[in-house]
């Protein structure tokens, strides 16, 4: 109780370390039976002879069993540039195409495209072509700003949806596009404009990740019938809670966002944005960030929820390490497996050096010069 | 005695002119510095910094200036290392364990050039190399020195 009041409080976000050892020194009983399920999975993991970690959460309630799979953050280049990305994500394509049994659906998850150019997402849409099971897409930023989503809507329909899937209400929501006019006074072009949309440390875009009030009143008429003992998975791209916001890990208006949701018992937010193993519980929500196919971004200095297990150190040299996508299950027992496909043997940090947080307790930064005005 | 005289005054003079020539720049440093002189000199290193913060985020338009070519995939430095984050410039020199020798923060970022951006490495006493020194020291000043740390 006094675990779930501290998160209310402080958007549940705050990363505390031993100042010596460098670890975390808050082990919490849910933190201790979410480790003890972690290692029943992995140890069925390793007799399946699957790669990666499983991270088994409870959010299904009266719900039939189904899988979906996940793909996020491809940012593709046109092909005469960059061709690794276009590799990565034919990769978890071919994949997803391989599960067995089809996963009900897939949800692409945004940043499809590196620079919103119609070229990157007409490459992206063709790749995507030969996964046949029922596709749904939310935006990203890189795919938005160089034309405000006009190509993006012309090949994936509206930012925002919802529909209900064997008991469980499934919400599309697009936190992207309502960003603060940073062009118009400066008289950007649309590829500045992009550029800046496109520079995840840069100072220029501001707070641009926000659900809208229009979109939160849509959100809550979506969600007024639906009982509130009954399962709501949300997909966005960005994280519906207080992260990092310098990178826009999060949505300035989460606060609002979680006043919707906290009347349902049952709700996981799936999202993309941060391209790493991701974590944390805000009230009855749980929240679990995607990897990306292109690049695995290391953890910001500060903020990573204490419930995340940190993936390991990637090896730079190896352009397929600490990237991936992601399968999910709602399985008969009322639970959502998720299951992260990342292209190596250990996806979890089992020391401190291997950890990918390993090094926030001596690493004081600060935000970019150039772009200050 | 004329030229007694002449040979001595000679080198006395060579002699204080040489003093007086060498001590010159010597001098400089005890002389009370006024605050223009210092922010002189925070301008000329802020300025390599922001050069160095443009050629890590891929900036076209410095690079071609500093005739460099970082990276031939579109990813710039940035884009793997937000804010310079993980980039550890207090830990080096050190054993790295890609380069898989005892590496310099710039052996380190021409590993990072040639390897994953697929650009043109730079010669270590570069100015460009200088400037992204620079940018990636200032980002993580504040962290403790550790030299050596993997």
């Amino acid at each position: 109780m006094k675990e779930q009041e501290w998160k209310k409080e402080e958007g549940g976000t705050q990363g505390r370390h031993d100042e010596k050892s460098g670890m975390r020194n808050e082990i919490t009983r849910r933190t201790f039976l979410r480790s003890s399920l972690i290692a029943g999975a992995a140890a069925g993991a390793a007799v399946n002879g699957l790669l990666p970690f499983i991270q088994t959460i409870e959010v299904a309630f009266g719900a039939d069993s189904f899988s979906f799979a996940w793909i996020s953050d491809s940012h593709l280049y046109p092909k005469t540039l960059n061709t690794r990305f276009v590799e990565k994500t034919e990769r978890a394509i071919n994949e997803v195409k391989a599960m067995k049994p089809a996963p009900d659906f897939l949800i692409y998850g945004g940043d499809l495209a590196q620079l919103g150019d119609p070229v990157e997402l007409d490459l992206g849409a063709e790749l995507l072509k030969s996964i046949t099971v029922k596709k749904y897409y939310i935006p990203g930023e890189h795919d938005w700003y160089l034309d405000m989503g006009d190509k993006w809507m012309k090949l994936f329909g509206k930012p925002n949806w919802t529909f209900d899937h064997k008991g469980v209400r499934i919400i599309g929501l697009d936190t992207i596009s309502r960003g603060p006019d940073y062009w118009s006074a400066k008289k950007m072009s649309q590829q500045e404009r992009m550029g800046h949309m496109a520079t995840l440390d840069g100072s220029v875009a501001g707070p641009w990740a926000g659900v809208g009030r229009d979109q939160l009143d849509w959100m809550s008429k979506t969600l007024s019938d639906w009982p509130k003992d009954k399962p709501v998975i949300v997909f966005s791209h960005n994280p519906l809670y207080e992260y990092y916001p310098p990178w826009n890990f999060w949505v300035r208006d989460w606060r609002e966002v979680q006043a919707i949701l906290k009347p349902y018992s049952k709700v996981t937010n799936v999202h993309g944005h941060t391209h790493q193993v991701l974590y944390n519980e805000i009230g009855s929500m749980r929240s679990i960030g995607m990897l990306a196919t292109s690049w695995n971004w290391p953890y910001p200095p500060e903020g990573v929820p204490v419930l995340t297990t940190p993936m390991v150190r990637v090896d730079p040299g190896d352009h397929f390490d600490g990237v991936g996508w992601s399968k999910l299950a709602m399985t008969a027992a009322d639970k959502v497996n998720n299951e992260y496909m990342m292209w190596r043997k250990d996806v979890f940090a089992q020391t401190q050096v291997d950890s990918g947080t390993g090094d926030n307790t001596n690493q004081i930064l600060s935000p970019r010069f150039a772009d200050r005005p | 005695m004329k030229r007694t005289l002449l040979y001595l005054a000679v080198p006395a003079l060579c002699l204080a002119l040489f003093i007086l020539l060498s001590a010159t720049p010597g001098m400089a440093h005890k002389a009370k510095h006024a605050p223009e002189q210092l922010k002189a000199f925070d301008d000329v290193f802020m300025e390599q910094v922001r050069i160095g913060d443009l050629l890590f985020h891929g900036d076209a338009a410095t690079e071609k200036k500093m005739k460099t070519k970082l990276s031939r995939t579109g990813m710039a430095c940035a884009m793997c290392h937000p804010f310079a984050v993980d980039n550890h410039p207090h830990e080096f020199p050190k054993f790295q364990e890609q380069i898989n020798k005892f590496s310099t923060l710039r052996d380190m970022i021409n590993w990072c050039i040639e390897k994953p951006n697929e650009g043109e490495k730079l010669d270590p006493d570069s100015d460009a190399m200088k400037a992204l020194e620079a940018y990636i020291y200032w980002s993580n000043r504040g962290s403790k020195l550790d030299p050596g740390r993997h």
